[in-house]
Order: structure tokens, then C-alpha cells, then sequence
């Protein structure tokens, strides 16, 4: 039977994993698979909000929706929205995201730094507070969507976004691949501006835009105009879909209907060139880039203390 | 230092003779870049023209222990160009093609020769363009913005080369080829192609960049206010920020720099303590209710004069003042040494002040002229090399600068990277086991060390010795190129 803990600061992390790595014990985080499961559910503080420089700094156990609900208090948001309502940590190690990200990015966007512990317990940092830094490897892009292979994501800064006083969505019925390869086609060659560009595959175009309450709804008048549909769509029904969602197909942006003729039913962010789908997927690496990968987790983790 | 004979037979072989330049004053052009007071000529030069050349002299490299420096424009401020004694310099100047343009992904792939500028240039017709626009963008090449990750004045909304990278080919300290990401994101696996943009050169050679190209706004509009104090200024940019407004940019210039500006190219500035220089881009009605809010933000802070560019004749007399504003300083000082740090931005009116105290305590005057929305400093510290001692001072007021960056929370470099210039820095910002961290990465990419060695870590050997003033750059000096 596994155990679990929950360190309460790095140094905790760092002492466990050190001990761990003596004694041969395999550790997991946040997941069953090793000997020893580390939870972060007592890192869960937000260190720091700058909101004059919309920068926050955050424990990495720290649920999305109470990191918000903090930051909405001085009118700002970390514009991260994966479905679910994951911790800080679990969206960089798993490189999540969600609608948004044809705005904002994703965590490789957002994160302006990032402390970590090794498996060996060493605690090492990389990046900064600030929302313009060159100096050193940025570390904190290697840790997203290593699935806590690397090491203990303990904390990280966060670039942060204002709170659009206004958030309204155009949604379309869509009629075939092609209908909605020319929808998307048109958007990104109009002068609108939308947060989030998704196709809840087979049946909507949803559309989202932020903003000033006048611009948000000139935009959504001519939004309309361009595409049809109206005011309306379910964001939640995206989520739902891409929550349940197995695997994922990626693409070039250009090649989205092909793309669409093979899928039955999917979450598709075009402007990212990701799909969402039911199946799992098997996401095979090219041969170099495996041994690449590889060599960099050996030297982070050369006794493979840390399993997957 | 020789190189083994076998090597140089193995690149004749690989490589056409004249890409190979071995001429001793042909290698001179090669022996710094744009931070000129290091220099280094190298053993060779090579000039490749494609991604298997790349591998043929990497294999080379590899096999006889050659270390080897890759090299853009070589108009990079840090000096991560400079050759290595014993070293090749691998030019990446003949492979200048635009590979793909893809317009229906919104994606070019490029070679890393090709010019910043010319990205857009390829692609402007179309209503697209390249976000990232480092004010060498006419010269400076994607390959050395990818090693950088190179900024400019427009990141502020839009970010960094690595928020616009989705694919490279790159070639690793081996020989060994990997294609990282594609054209769209999110590629399975780490994520190296992240951790390779802005890795300065040591992790490998990117032979292949493939770009994401942003739809050009609707609308722009660009405003000129001016402040009683870079104080009022510094809070009048974090009022913005806070009011939940993220311009396009910007800029800030103090009345030493106005000065400089004015008697070089008229650009009309007031006479003020510091302008404010603040674009506004996108949907038009969005631009308009943003540009309201920025006015009132500036009123609040008793802006002497506020001026909104009314044409594009307008808005380009706005930035030409800023565009210049480098060039300008060298009316107003012999020699400076231009110093690139990060605060966060709400400590702009506290480190501002900290630097015109640090110049007073020093003698020396120092000019700020930055990209303020982003809390990056470019403080120009001026003097003169020929009075005794002048030279050493401001090295001084440099390196407290930095330091004072670093106090208050920031970093030692906002775009011009860490470079040898900076390397003995990095100390002040990362504790030993944050650098060994790092070293981990570059083990996995390069267990030899032959990739650019002696930049961007700290060593013994390095930090023993004292870094050299600022001196333009020849392009510089050429008018080909400014820095801002």
C-alpha cells in the first residue's frame, strides 16, 4: 500500500524525495503509481498578488478557482481555464489549458517563473517575478507537460491578465467540415479581435469576446453578420466535452478540415491546431526527439526515483 | 590556437571552399559583436547553406572536441557571438531563405539567416506580419531573436520570440538532427522547444524556425504625454497597467534623452522632465475606449502635454525621436554604456530614482530611454574614455544598477541576454543549485560542452575578469542599425 504525503514547504519536499532517493522508493505525484504518493494539497497559499504589476506568485497545490476568486478581488484573472478546476501545479505539469488560450497562450505563456524540486531534493528556481526576463534557461517551459517527471512543482509567478468588464459569445450552427473551415477562415481574416475560437464538433462555432461593453458588442454584431448564428452558446458544454475527452490530435492550423472529416465528435481549437477526442491517441515521439527527452530526464532524475 | 588538421580536412570536404574564411583579416569581422569590448578572433569561420552542413561540421565538432560558436548579424549586446579561443564560428548568414510561407495556418518557416523584417516584409501584403520587433529587426536574423529571445518595444501586449516560435529543426552539439513542435503547439513531451529559445547558443543550432504570424489590427493609435518628473511618469505607466489596459507599448524617455533626441532629429518632443510614448492596437472601438482611459490616467498625473498622433506622418515623428534616441546620446556623450534590467513595474519611480543617485555619486550622467510598460531599463550611462578613471565609473554605475534591478525584485536582462557580459551576473539572481539546475539542462543537449562555451554560466575563469565599456557597434556607427 502506497502512502502519502503532503509537505507543507519546499524544504519538506526536498527532505522527502532526498530521503526517498536513498532508499530506493518510487515516488509519484499527485497520482497512484509509486511507493510513496506526494500530494501538494497543503502547498495550496497564494504568496503574492502585485496587482499594480499583474503578477501573482502561487504554492503550486492552489486550486484554479481559489486563485481566482483572490484575484478577482483587485478586478485581475490568471487566464489559464482548463476544465475542472485542476491546482496550479497539475496545469503546468500537464500542460493544460482551454478555450482561452487563442488570447493568452498557455502555461508556457503565463508562467514567468517557477521553483522546483528535484528528485535528488534539490530546490532550484528558474525565471522570475517579472513579466520580461532573459536571463538563464527558463526552466519553467521544460515543466510544462512533464507529467512530474522532473520534479516537484512547488510554486510558480503567474503573468495575469485584467478582468474584461465584459465577456459575451456569438455561437453557430455548423453545417459540414467545410462550413466550418470557412467560418474559421473568415474570422481570422476579419479585424475582430475573440478570446476563444472553438468548434464543439460536429454541431457549434463558439466565439468568445472581451472587453468594453461597446466593443465587445460591435463585435459581436459584426461577428454575426460575418458568420450567422447569435448570442448564445454553452462554454460549459466545451468543457464537459474536452474533461471527458481521451486523447488529443494535433495539426496544422491550415488543415482543419481534413482534420474535422475524420472526427465523430470533438473539442477543436483551430488557431492551436489541437483536437479533443473521445479515443485515446497514441502520441508517439520521432526517435531523436525520444532520446532527447530521455537525456533530459536522466539528468534530472538519473535514479528514476520519479514515476509518470 | 591550430585546429587539428583532420578537422579542417573534414569541414573542406563537407563545405564549398568559399564557405570556409580563414584569412586572418577576413577572420577579424568575426571577433565580436555588438558588445565590442570583447573580442576574439577565431580559429575559422564557416558558412554553411543548409541543415546537413550544419550536422557535417556539428559531427566535426564533435569528433575532434572543436568547440563552436553560432552566429546571426552579430549585432546581439551581450556578446554571445564572441568566438572561443580554439573555436569555429559558425555563420549562419548564407542560409537566408524563406522556406514556407503558410498563410493559411498563419505560420512561416524560415532559415535562420533570414532578417526579422523580412518576415513581415514577406508577408505584409496579406494582412499578416511578425509580432517580436527588436529595434535591430532590419539586420538582426530569426536565428540570433531565437537564441535571444529577443524582445523590442511592441512585446508588451504581444510577448517574446518564444511566445511566436511553434517548430525549429534544430542541430544538436552532436550532429544529431531533432524537429521540435510543428506549426501547431502543444507537441507531445517536454518542452525543449521552449527551453531552447532564449538558451543563447549553447544547447545547439536551430537550422529551420517556423514562426506564427499575427493578423495586422484594425486600428492604432499612439499618444505622446509629458511628466514634471519620471516619477509621475513611472506611476502614470502603472496606473495604466493596473487600470486593466495592455497597450501595444510603452516607452519612456527622461529629459537627458529628450535633449539628445531634440537637437538630432526635431522630433518635436516637449520640454518636460519625461514623455510617455504609449500605443494602442486592435479592434477600433477597443482602441478608442482604451485610448479614453490612458488620457484620464494621464490627466490624473498632471501630464503637461498630451499629444494623439492624428496621421501616420504623425505617429512615425512620434517614434522617430525614440527610434533615434541611442544614436542621438552619441551628440551628447563621447562613450556610454548602455546597461538592459528589468523592475517590476510599479518600482519604476523607486529604481529611477535610485539610478539618477547612483550617477551623481558617480559624477557621470545617465539617460533612461526604455521600454517602460514592461519595467525594462536601458539606462545609458555616459562618460568619456579618455579621462582617467571615467571609463571604470561607469562600469560601476552599470553593475549597481543591475543590482538595484535585482533588489527590487526584477532581472539582469530584459532582451540582450546573459551573454559573456553578464554571465559573472547571474549569481545576483540565482542561487548555486537554481544554476546547477540549469546545468542539467545543458548536459542532456550538450555532455561535451561544445556549444557555445563560457557564455551565460558563471566561471572562475570568466568572473576573474574585468568586462569592457560599451563602444559602438560598427554597424552602428554605420547607421545600419540602432539600439533601443
Amino acid at each position: 500500500m502506497p502512502s502519502v504525503s503532503s509537505p507543507a514547504s519546499a524544504e519538506e519536499a526536498a527532505a522527502l524525495l532526498a530521503e526517498a532517493g536513498e532508499a530506493g522508493t518510487r515516488v509519484s505525484i499527485e497520482r497512484a503509481g509509486g511507493d510513496l504518493v506526494l500530494s501538494t494539497a497543503r502547498l495550496d497559499r497564494l504568496l503574492a498578488h502585485a496587482w499594480g504589476d499583474l503578477t501573482a506568485t502561487a504554492q503550486a497545490g492552489l486550486r484554479l478557482s481559489e486563485l481566482n476568486a483572490a484575484l478577482a478581488e483587485r478586478g485581475q484573472t490568471f487566464a489559464l481555464d482548463p476544465p475542472g478546476d485542476p491546482t496550479l501545479g497539475a496545469c503546468i505539469a500537464g500542460n493544460l489549458s482551454g478555450p482561452r488560450r487563442h488570447r493568452y497562450g498557455t502555461a508556457r505563456d503565463l508562467v514567468l517563473g517557477a521553483t522546483v524540486v528535484l528528485a535528488d531534493g534539490t530546490v532550484a528556481s528558474s525565471g522570475g517575478t517579472v513579466v520580461k526576463n532573459v536571463a538563464g534557461y527558463d526552466l519553467g517551459k521544460l515543466l510544462c507537460g512533464s507529467r512530474g517527471t522532473l520534479g516537484l512543482i512547488v510554486r510558480a509567478s503567474l503573468r495575469l491578465h485584467p478582468l474584461p468588464a465584459v465577456a459575451r459569445t456569438l455561437v453557430v450552427e455548423l453545417d459540414g467540415s467545410e462550413h466550418a473551415r470557412r467560418l474559421v477562415r473568415a474570422l481570422g481574416h476579419s479585424p475582430l479581435v475573440p478570446s476563444a475560437v472553438d468548434l464543439l464538433w460536429p454541431e457549434a462555432l463558439l466565439v468568445l469576446f472581451e472587453g468594453s461593453e461597446r466593443a465587445v458588442d460591435e463585435q459581436l454584431r459584426a461577428a454575426s453578420a460575418l458568420l450567422g448564428g447569435g448570442e448564445g452558446g454553452d462554454w460549459e458544454a466545451v468543457a464537459v466535452r474536452q474533461l471527458s475527452s481521451r486523447g488529443r490530435r494535433l495539426f496544422a492550423p491550415g488543415d482543419l478540415r481534413p482534420v474535422l472529416e475524420g472526427l465523430p465528435s470533438a473539442v477543436v481549437r483551430p488557431s492551436a491546431g489541437v483536437a479533443y477526442v473521445p479515443e485515446p491517441v497514441e502520441e508517439a515521439l520521432d526517435e531523436a526527439v525520444r532520446r532527447l527527452n530521455e537525456r533530459v530526464r536522466h539528468e534530472f532524475d538519473p535514479e528514476r526515483i520519479l514515476v509518470a | 590556437m591550430t585546429l587539428p588538421a583532420a578537422f579542417v580536412r573534414e569541414l573542406e570536404a563537407a563545405l564549398a571552399p568559399e564557405a570556409l574564411i580563414r584569412e586572418p583579416e577576413q577572420l577579424r569581422t568575426y571577433e565580436c559583436d555588438g558588445l565590442t569590448g570583447y573580442r576574439s578572433v577565431p580559429a575559422l569561420v564557416v558558412l554553411p547553406g543548409s541543415t546537413e552542413q550544419v550536422r557535417d561540421v556539428l559531427r566535426s565538432c564533435h569528433q575532434h572536441g572543436t568547440p563552436f560558436v553560432a552566429r546571426g548579424a552579430g549585432t546581439g549586446l551581450s556578446g554571445g557571438a564572441l568566438p572561443v579561443a580554439g573555436g569555429i564560428v559558425v555563420s549562419l548568414a548564407r542560409m537566408n531563405r524563406i522556406l514556407e510561407l503558410d498563410l493559411e495556418s498563419a505560420r512561416a518557416t524560415v532559415q535562420p539567416g533570414v532578417t526579422n523584417l523580412a518576415v513581415t516584409q514577406a508577408v505584409a501584403a496579406d494582412g499578416f506580419y511578425y509580432a517580436p520587433d527588436p529595434s535591430s529587426q532590419q539586420v538582426c536574423t530569426i536565428g540570433g531573436n531565437v537564441a535571444e529571445n529577443s524582445g523590442g518595444a511592441h512585446c508588451l501586449k504581444n510577448g517574446f520570440t518564444a511566445n511566436h516560435v511553434t517548430g525549429l529543426t534544430v542541430v544538436l552539439p552532436d550532429g544529431e538532427v531533432v524537429r521540435l513542435g510543428g506549426k501547431g503547439w502543444d507537441a507531445p513531451g517536454y518542452d525543449l522547444l521552449g527551453a531552447f529559445v532564449g538558451s543563447e547558443g549553447t544547447l545547439g543550432i536551430a537550422t529551420e524556425i517556423t514562426l506564427r504570424l499575427l493578423r495586422r489590427p484594425e486600428a492604432v493609435k499612439t499618444l505622446l504625454a509629458g511628466f514634471d518628473s519620471t516619477d509621475a511618469a513611472g506611476t502614470a505607466v502603472s496606473d495604466v497597467i493596473g487600470a486593466g489596459i495592455l497597450p501595444a507599448a510603452i516607452e519612456m524617455m527622461d529629459r537627458l534623452t529628450l535633449e539628445a533626441v531634440e537637437a538630432a532629429v526635431h522630433a518635436g518632443y516637449p520640454d518636460v522632465e519625461a514623455i510617455l510614448l504609449v500605443e494602442l492596437d486592435g479592434f477600433s472601438s477597443q482602441v478608442a475606449d482604451d485610448l479614453e482611459a490612458v488620457l484620464a490616467v494621464c490627466r490624473t498625473r498632471n501630464a503637461r502635454e498630451i499629444r494623439v498622433a492624428e496621421s501616420e506622418a504623425e505617429r512615425a515623428l512620434l517614434w522617430k525621436g525614440r527610434k533615434s534616441a541611442f544614436a542621438a546620446m552619441g551628440r551628447v556623450s563621447r562613450d556610454y554604456y548602455v546597461q538592459d534590467g528589468v523592475v517590476p513595474r510599479t518600482k519604476l519611480p523607486e529604481v529611477l530614482r535610485r539610478i539618477a543617485k547612483l550617477g551623481r555619486e558617480h559624477g557621470l550622467r545617465v539617460g533612461n530611454v526604455f521600454h517602460a510598460g514592461d519595467g525594462n531599463l536601458h539606462p545609458l550611462v555616459l562618460y568619456d574614455r579618455r579621462r582617467p578613471g571615467e571609463p571604470e565609473r561607469a562600469e560601476e554605475v552599470a553593475q549597481a544598477i543591475l543590482r538595484a534591478c535585482v533588489d527590487a525584485g526584477g532581472s539582469i536582462t530584459g532582451e540582450h541576454g546573459v551573454g559573456v557580459d553578464k554571465a559573472c551576473s547571474m549569481p545576483l539572481m540565482f542561487a548555486p543549485a537554481d544554476l546547477e539546475a540549469m546545468g542539467r539542462l545543458r548536459r542532456a543537449f550538450d555532455p561535451a560542452g561544445l556549444a557555445n562555451p563560457g557564455k551565460l554560466f558563471p566561471t572562475p575563469r570568466l568572473c576573474g575578469e574585468v568586462p569592457g565599456p560599451y563602444r559602438a557597434h560598427p554597424l552602428e556607427e554605420a547607421g545600419l542599425a540602432e539600439r533601443f
